[in-house]
Formats: structure tokens, C-alpha cells, sequence
């Protein structure tokens, strides 16, 4: 187990804001246990991801009015908070998406060309 | 867009707390219930599978903490709930917060009050456009030594000169208050009026409400126009807009309304008199006016407003040359006289007299204030110690020093808060109160009223009062030790003796400035008492006056004059009740008239000498026996003192000892004017008591009285052709039964030689007097009452103090009484710790208060500033006060059963 919590990535300030964005866009509308499964299962159990850390992020893009909760039933019929990506949302995914791009494209880019000198 | 939305929401975050909470925990639980379901399915026991989906999930309450920061701004969030925390304390103990709220209410009520106060008196600009280069131009007169020079003023050939020839001013005109006998709207009415250069409107620059000012070109062709000032024009004229280009008898001549002043609007501003000027007509000097005896009497003041760039200095050294000039061109009998131009501020010149009083009251309020905040710091602070193992468990707890001192910060905050709306609301009633009360010698005293400035002061005064007051406390709070205290064990044996330092310094302090009001207080109220005392030389019962002037429409001549007051003075010796009547052109205890220059036989000028000034007073029928004023030598005047019989004079006691120092006056000679003034001698008859002619602690003037009937002649080249005298005058009447009686029997002799003419303030000189008395009588009731509340609040502050150190020392009190100690000399420990307080603090205060005293110098009546007998009574009672504050904590001390205290805790 410790050898996991090393290799685990912390993740960039603001990045979870898009990573959900990005969740809810793809699944459709999800609860929080489900947002996390579902991180912990793409990223293939790397990103080292508290249960309640989602919490913070979702008030937040609840408040840009970017997502909506709404109180809803499993299949098992325990009730969950079931959060929406809005078309706010989608809008703001797209630009958060194209920043995303080209911030990772020019980190990665001076780390190519710092490299090579 | 998106940031705005989320500030909004987070900031309504706070007030919707609880449904996002209950919301947030709902969630929560519901993740759980999903991590345990999913544990289950794994094989775990429920019980392994709850504890379980816990570690998975993290520590509840930190998410919950990171989500309440998300959602709403959390330093105000805590800022509520230290608020709320503070609020549900002090209910809980709603006798300290009661008295911690009056406490501070009484301090800043006072306070507000008395800032609105001097805010409308000392810093509210003047009613007028751009008051900072409104300046008053004056002369002294050199060697004048006058007593009224604080306020300079012109002649009327100075008018004319200062405006045509200076060049510093923009518009500059001279006034001159005049009453007139209004007579077109039923009863003739005497009304206060003010006659005015056309170019004073312009200077002022404020626009009338209804039609125009006169102009100068009005003012030189002298046109009869009047401008009516609000309240004349509702109460006379019941606001009718009709009024204009109308026609109002004024001396029975008529005048043309042309404008009403708006209603704050009021000219001049002067200190002293009651009543402010009803109207403005044209200044328009007649022809006399310019020579003789008017071109040497100042009795007419200026007011300008400097042209852009120019300083009050510079002006003054223009004025300065045309004053020069003026006095080249005087005529040879005024030729010593010597002017110098004066020009100040206007607003110099109307505060100036009102100044001693406005920074006494502030220190007063600041004395009140101090106390009424050490009270609070002091209840604080015993709250503090009361708290001290609650404070020690919270500690324990690992609550943090920061915010136990902000928790005591904001507490003492809502304390003051709310003591200064309360301050607030008890100001307004105050405020009322204050202004009926106050000498109608304030300027502007109508106009003021709480406002804006003075709330923001208050609520300013009230948040730093609550910083300071809380700061104290709170570091006594948070430097508590935990292990001892909470080792201690509720056994609050010996209070720390740090606190008991602090609270010892409270006491002094407040005892200290409570002494420095008293002292002042009981100087004013010495000084009162001390012009009670003074032989104002005149009788004061058994007296009735009243003024009346001739209008000269209808007394054109000297004759219709004279057989007017012939006939009034028979009629009044007739009138049954009466015992003397007489006329005199002066009422004691009125105001002092001003002065003349006289010159004595065998006076040798000394070069620099200065004026030999003295007050006229002129005489008809018997005003000396009326008044009661003593013959020392000599006789009274006769009928037989005539206008052709030989000049004759009377002199007070204060001039006979000037003019001829231990000699005998009567037979001597003087006379009217300078050296070079050619005047007839006057021989002196009779010599009188000295008579307070303005209020009893004023200086007694240099008098001497003449008969009215040898005026003119004696005034030799000061009178001008064609002047009547002796057309105006106060009716004065020794009456046998209570003067209030005679009003109607006075009234009914005065109509039945002139229906139409209205009689001035009739009052008892009773009352005369008291008007005299007022001004230091509100100053001394004033400054009893501050020090009375400054009393009131350091006993309240010394019983609280005394008695919580004796609730701490109970047990020590009953281990003493174990050990045999008798009640009596528990009572004494008590009462000596009170005294030692007492003691250091009464030392304290005398020296503070003999810091202060030249502040109050100029208050003071026949009273030294360091007047022992008055320092050692407020010493005394200020420590017999302690002392009686002390006395029921210390006899609860002594009631103490020491079985039940000892056994209690």
C-alpha cells in the first residue's frame, strides 16, 4: 500500500473542476460516490482521490451554475444527490477544455525544449 | 457574471446556513450508506463495512469544514456566530448587559448632545454662500479701554468712506439695528428691525424666498422698500405671497415690501440679543448723520466679502489707509481721536463670546465619556475573572488565544453598539431639552439639531469605546493560566493579583476625573452664589419698567415731544399705587449703553493717556427714587434743572473716585468730549451708588447722569441741528402693591396720551434681573449637571468594583472569621482598601483639577481658580461618596456566615 500512496498523483489546483465537468458531460447525471468511482476507475486507481474532496468542488461548479443537483432514487432505492452538467456548463467545459489544451501543450513544450539545450 | 452570481451566493451562503447543512449531512450520509452497501457485497460483517465505508471516506467533519468554506465566506460566518455567541452571553446575564448598555447610553447621550451643540455652534458654517471670506471691518478707537471692543464698529462717515474707497472687497455695506413701530397689521407692534446698506445682500449672497433685495442704488436715493424675514411674514402677514408691492407702516411712514428672507436666513448674527432682526430696510443716512455728534458715535458695524485671493490682513491694511484718511478730514473737536482698522472673520466674530462655555461643556462630556467607558472596561473585566474557568476549559479544549480575544472584542462591540443607539435616541430628547434651555446669547441656537456629522460621531465614539473598553478585558482573559485555574478548583482563594492591580487603577482613575468635574462644578456654583451676593445698587422688588420710543412722524418737533412726556409723567405720579415715576434712558441690568469720552476741569492730558470713557444716562421726572438707587451727597435732579437754569450733573461713585481721588466731587466740573471738543461744563450736584448696568458680574461702568433737558445744550458742537431729545426712554415705577398689578393701570396711562403706541417689554425689574442672571445660571446648572451624572457613574463603578473583590475574597473573609475576626473588623478591611483607593484617586483628581483651571478662569465670578474651601469640600465628598459605595459590599462582608461560605464551592 505505501508503495501506491507515492506513485499516487495530487492533483492541479482547479484541474477537478474539469475533470467532473468533463465526467458528468460523458455519463450523464451522477452522484458523488458514483463521480468518484468512476475518477478512480479512468485514471486506473493513480489519482489519489479522498471520498469527501469531491464535495468542495461540487458546490463550487453548482455555484457557477456550470452543474445541478437534484435529490433522486438508486435502483436499490437509497436516495442520492444526483448532479447535472448544465448548459452553462457544457459552454465553460468547451473554453476550460481548449485552456486546459493549451496550458499542458506549452508546460509540455518547455519541458521538451529545456530538455534538449 | 459567473463570479458575481457565486459572491452573492456565497454571501447569502451565511444566512441559509442550517438548510445547507442539513442538505450537506443528507449527502453525506447517503455516500456512506453507498461505501458500506459496496463493503457488504464484499463479504464484510455490517459492523466491519461501517467502519470501513468511515476510513474510506476521511474525516466527515473536515469535509464538512471544506465545504462550508466553499460555500460561504467563512470569516464572516464565524464574525455571526461570535455575534450571536455575544448575544446569547449577555442574555444570560441581562443585569450586567442592562447595566453596561445605560451606563454607555449616559455617556454617549450626553456626549452627542453636547457634540451637536458645539457643532451647531462652533463648526456649522454660516448661513451663508461661501462663509470663509465673509469678514467683519471695524475701528478700535484707540484708548477707548471699551468692554463691548470684542465686537468692533463704525460711525456712519466710516460706511461711507470704507465702501467707496478700500478696494479689497467684493461687496461691503455697513447695518445698524433699529426698532420700528409697525402699525398697518392691528395693535401697533414695536418690531426689531435692521437698517442696511444694499451691498450687505449681495456680500451674504443668499436669494430671498419671495421677490428681491433692495440695491445700493435703492439704499443712496433712499427709497422707503423693506425685506420682510420669514417668520415676520407668517406670523404678520400669515405668509400671504400678496404681500409684495404692498405698502407697511413703519413709524408710521410708509414702506414698500419688496422680498421675504428664506427661513434660516438671519442678520446679523448677533450674540446678546434676544431678538433677531424681523426686517431690513435701506441704511439710506440722512444728512445729520454725517456730522457732529453722529460722525463720533460707533454705533454701526461693516460686513464684506473679500475678492478672490485677498487675506483678512491685506484687507486690513487697505481699510487701514482710507481709516487715515478719514481721520485727516475729522473736524477740529475730534481731532485727538486715533482709529485703527480691524478685519476678521465673520465667524471669529460671532463664536468669540460663545467660546469659554462650548470648551468647558466639552471638557465636561469628554470627563463623562472617560467614566462611563472605565465603568465598562471595569464591568468587562469582572466578567473576565467571573469567566476565567469557563475561559481555562475553552483553552484546554484548544481554543485559540485569537479568537477568545475576539469573541471578548466583538462582545464588548455589541455591548457599545448598543449602547450608542440607545446614547442616540436619549441625545434627540436631550438635544430638545438643551436648546430651551440654552442663553439665547448662543448664536444660531434654533438651528441646531441632531444630525448626520454628529450620529456618525456618536456610532464611531460608541465602536471605539467597545475596542478600547474590550481590549483590556480580553488580554486579562486570555493571559489566565490554565492548569492553575482549573487546579484551583472553583476555590477562588486570592484573585490574581494583576486583575487586582487593574481594577485598583479603574477606581483611581474614575474617582480622579469624577473629582476634577466636581470641582468645577462647585467653582461655578461659588462664582454664583458670589453674584447673588453683589450689591447690584438699585431695588430690585416693588419695581416695574418699560420701554418706548416716539415715532418721529408724529413727533416732529421738541414741543410735541415734551408736552408728550409731561403729560405721561403727571399721569403717572397720579396713578394710585405709585410712589415715584420717573424716565430714564437707561435700565440697569439691561445692558450697558456704552460709553462716552468726557473731559474733567484741570485735566492735563498725558501723552497715551487714553479716553476718559463713561457711561450717560439721562433723566426725567424721579428714576432715581423709582429705582432706588442711593444719593451718597448732593441732591437728585429738580424741575428746576432746565435747559436755561445751570448745567448740572450727577456721578457715580466708581467716576468720582477716577476723576477726583479722595476728593469732594460735588461743585466740580466736566463735560462732554475730548480736550479739543468745545462743550459746555457740567457741575456736578450729587454723587450716587454704584449700579450694575449689565449682569451682576459684570464690571461696573464709569456713569454720570444728566437731566434729558439739558442734553443738547451740553452736547454743544456733537449736536446736530434739528435732533430732538429725550424721545425714547424707560418708564420706571416704585410701585406700593406687587409690581405685576400696575401692568394694566401703566398700559391704560400710556394710551390715554398716545393710543397708538406700544410699550416695550414691560417687566418687573424681578424679572430684569433674572434675564441678567441666566446666562451663568445655564453655564452653572450646565456644569452641576455633568458633574452630577460623572458622580453617579463613579460610585456606580466603585460599588461594582468593591463589591466584586469583596464576592472573591468571601472565602478569605470567612477563613478570618474561623480564625476569630470580628464582623467589625471585616467591615473595617473593606472600608480601609475603599479609602486607600479613595485617597490615591482624590489626589490624583485635585492635581488634575488644578491642571484644568485656567480653562475655567474666565467662568469663574469673584472665585479663584484654586479656591481652597471648594477643592477641600469636593475632595471630601468625592471620598465620602466612595466610601458610602463601599459601605454595602462591606457590610454584605460582614454578614458573611463563614460556615456556609467555607462549606460552599
Amino acid at each position: 500500500m505505501p508503495s501506491k500512496e507515492t506513485e499516487s498523483i495530487q492533483l492541479l489546483q482547479g484541474t477537478l473542476d474539469l475533470i467532473v465537468l468533463r465526467t458528468l458531460a460523458s455519463m450523464g447525471s451522477q452522484h458523488a460516490y458514483q463521480i468518484t468511482n468512476r475518477l478512480e476507475q479512468v485514471s486506473g486507481n493513480l489519482l489519489n482521490l479522498n471520498q469527501g474532496t469531491l464535495y468542495p468542488a461540487l458546490v463550487r461548479l453548482e455555484q457557477y451554475g456550470w452543474i445541478k443537483g437534484t435529490w433522486g432514487k438508486t435502483e436499490n432505492n437509497r436516495e442520492a444527490k444526483y448532479y447535472a452538467i448544465t448548459r452553462a456548463g457544457q459552454k465553460a467545459l468547451g473554453e476550460e477544455t481548449q485552456r486546459w489544451r493549451r496550458m499542458a501543450g506549452l508546460v509540455e513544450k518547455l519541458l521538451v525544449e529545456e530538455a534538449s539545450r | 457574471m459567473k463570479y458575481l452570481r457565486r459572491i452573492f451566493l456565497r454571501f447569502f451562503g451565511l444566512f441559509a446556513n442550517s438548510k445547507a447543512e442539513a442538505e450537506l449531512d443528507r449527502e453525506i450520509t447517503a455516500h456512506l450508506q453507498f461505501l458500506e452497501d459496496d463493503f457488504l457485497a464484499h463479504g464484510m460483517t455490517p459492523e466491519e463495512a461501517r467502519r470501513a465505508a468511515r476510513r474510506a471516506y476521511g474525516g466527515v467533519e473536515q469535509v464538512k469544514q471544506l465545504h462550508r468554506n466553499e460555500r460561504a465566506y467563512q470569516g464572516l460566518a464565524s464574525t455571526v456566530m461570535d455575534v450571536r455567541y455575544a448575544l446569547r452571553q449577555l442574555r444570560k446575564s441581562p443585569g450586567f448587559t442592562l447595566t453596561a448598555i445605560l451606563m454607555l447610553a449616559f455617556g454617549i447621550g450626553a456626549t452627542t448632545a453636547v457634540f451637536s451643540i458645539v457643532e451647531g455652534v462652533l463648526l456649522r458654517p454660516l448661513p451663508y454662500a461661501d462663509p470663509d471670506r465673509l469678514v467683519v471691518l471695524g475701528d478700535d478707537l484707540v484708548g477707548s479701554h471699551c468692554t463691548d471692543c470684542a465686537q468692533s464698529h463704525v460711525t456712519t462717515p466710516d460706511i461711507r468712506n470704507y465702501m467707496r474707497d478700500t478696494h479689497s472687497f467684493l461687496h461691503l455695506g455697513g447695518y445698524q439695528r433699529a426698532g420700528f413701530e409697525l402699525s398697518s397689521t392691528g395693535d401697533p407692534v414695536f418690531v426689531d428691525g435692521t437698517r442696511m446698506s444694499g451691498e450687505v445682500f449681495p456680500a451674504l449672497a443668499v436669494a430671498p424666498l419671495v421677490g428681491r433685495w433692495f440695491t445700493q442704488q435703492e439704499d443712496d436715493q433712499h427709497q422707503s422698500v423693506a425685506v420682510l424675514s420669514y417668520g415676520m411674514w407668517r406670523s404678520r402677514f400669515h405668509g400671504d405671497e400678496k404681500i409684495l408691492g404692498t405698502k407697511i407702516l413703519l413709524d408710521r411712514k410708509p414702506y414698500l415690501v419688496v422680498g421675504v428672507m428664506p427661513r434660516d436666513f438671519e442678520f446679523p448674527l448677533m450674540p446678546g440679543h434676544v431678538n433677531n432682526s424681523e426686517l431690513w430696510v435701506p441704511l439710506s443716512p440722512q444728512p445729520e448723520e454725517f456730522t457732529a455728534g453722529y460722525a463720533a458715535s460707533w454705533n454701526s458695524r461693516m460686513v464684506g466679502r473679500l475678492k478672490p485671493g485677498i487675506t483678512p490682513a491685506q484687507a486690513q491694511s487697505d481699510a487701514q489707509l482710507v481709516a487715515e484718511e478719514t481721520m485727516r478730514n475729522y473736524p477740529g473737536f475730534m481731532r485727538s481721536l486715533r482709529i485703527r482698522s480691524d478685519v476678521k472673520l465673520l465667524h471669529e466674530d460671532t463664536v468669540a463670546q460663545a467660546r469659554p462655555l462650548v470648551h468647558t461643556l466639552l471638557i465636561a462630556v469628554a470627563t463623562v465619556l472617560l467614566i462611563a467607558c472605565t465603568n465598562l472596561a471595569g464591568l468587562l473585566l469582572v466578567r473576565s475573572i467571573r469567566r476565567r474557568r469557563e475561559i481555562a476549559v475553552r483553552l484546554a479544549l484548544g481554543a485559540r488565544a485569537a479568537m477568545l480575544l475576539r469573541q471578548a472584542m466583538i462582545e464588548s462591540l455589541v455591548l457599545s453598539i448598543a449602547g450608542g443607539l440607545v446614547g442616540l435616541a436619549l441625545a434627540a430628547g436631550c438635544i430638545r431639552i438643551g436648546i430651551s434651555l440654552l442663553p439665547e446669547t448662543l448664536p444660531r441656537v434654533h438651528e441646531i439639531s441632531l444630525d448626520w456629522p454628529v450620529i456618525a460621531f456618536a456610532l464611531a465614539l460608541a465602536v471605539l469605546t467597545g475596542l478600547v473598553c474590550g481590549l483590556a478585558p480580553a488580554f486579562a482573559a486570555i493571559r489566565t493560566s490554565v492548569n492553575e485555574t482549573l487546579k484551583e478548583g472553583g476555590r477562588t482563594g486570592t484573585p490574581g493579583s494583576g486583575h487586582g492591580r487593574l481594577r485598583s487603577t479603574l477606581v483611581v482613575g474614575e474617582i480622579a476625573v469624577a473629582l476634577v468635574l466636581l470641582t468645577a462644578s462647585g467653582l461655578l456654583l461659588r462664582s454664583f452664589e458670589k453674584m447673588r451676593q453683589v450689591d447690584l445698587g438699585f431695588r430690585v422688588d416693588h419695581t416695574l419698567s418699560a420701554f418706548y420710543d416716539l415715532p418721529q412722524k408724529r413727533y416732529a418737533t421738541q414741543s410735541a415731544v415734551d408736552s408728550f412726556t409731561d403729560t405721561l409723567l403727571r399721569n403717572l405720579r397720579q396713578l394710585p399705587g405709585v410712589k415715584a415715576a420717573g424716565i430714564s434712558s437707561s435700565l440697569p441690568a439691561a445692558g450697558d449703553g456704552g460709553g462716552i469720552a468726557i473731559t474733567m476741569e484741570g485735566y492735563v492730558p498725558q501723552r497715551d493717556a487714553g479716553l476718559n470713557m463713561a457711561t450717560v444716562s439721562l433723566m426725567q421726572g424721579d428714576p432715581f427714587q423709582a429705582l432706588g438707587i442711593r444719593l451718597l451727597r448732593g441732591r437728585f435732579f429738580t424741575e428746576s434743572d432746565k435747559a436755561d437754569s445751570q448745567l448740572v450733573a450727577i456721578v457715580n461713585r466708581k467716576l468720582a473716585e477716577h476723576l477726583w481721588p479722595g476728593q469732594d466731587p460735588i461743585g466740580r466740573r466736566l463735560r462732554r468730549g475730548m480736550q479739543e471738543t468745545p462743550t459746555p461744563w457740567l457741575t456736578v450736584v450729587g454723587i450716587v451708588d454704584d449700579v450694575k448696568l449689565g449682569s451682576p458680574d459684570a464690571g461696573t461702568a464709569e456713569q454720570f447722569y444728566q437731566p434729558v433737558t439739558q442734553q443738547a445744550i451740553s452736547e454743544g458742537a456733537f449736536a446736530s441741528a434739528g435732533e430732538l431729545t429725550a424721545t425714547y426712554g424707560y418708564i420706571v415705577l416704585h410701585t406700593d402693591t406687587p409690581p405685576e398689578q400696575m401692568e394694566n393701570s401703566l398700559r391704560a396711562a400710556v394710551r390715554d396720551v398716545d393710543p397708538q403706541l406700544p410699550l416695550i417689554e414691560m417687566q418687573t425689574m424681578e424679572h430684569v434681573i433674572s434675564g441678567s442672571e441666566a446666562p451663568r445660571l445655564f453655564n452653572t446648572v450646565l456644569i452641576s449637571a455633568f458633574a452630577l451624572i460623572a458622580l453617579l457613574l463613579a460610585v456606580m463603578g466603585i460599588y461594582s468594583v468593591i463589591a466584586f473583590s469583596v464576592a472573591l475574597r468571601e472565602q478569605e473573609m470567612a477563613i478570618r472569621m474561623a480564625l476569630g475576626c470580628q464582623r467589625q473588623g471585616v467591615l473595617h478591611l473593606v472600608l480601609i482598601s475603599a479609602a486607600k483607593l479613595g485617597a490615591v484617586g482624590c489626589l490624583l483628581g485635585l492635581l488634575a483639577a488644578t491642571g484644568v483651571a485656567h480653562l475655567l478662569r474666565s467662568l469663574l465670578f469673584g472665585v479663584n481658580p484654586f479656591d481652597p474651601l471648594v477643592l477641600i469640600l469636593s475632595a471630601v465628598a468625592m471620598l465620602s461618596f466612595a466610601l458610602a459605595a463601599s459601605a454595602l459590599p462591606a457590610t454584605r462582608a460582614a454578614k458573611i456566615d463563614p460556615i456556609v461560605a467555607l462549606r460552599g464551592d
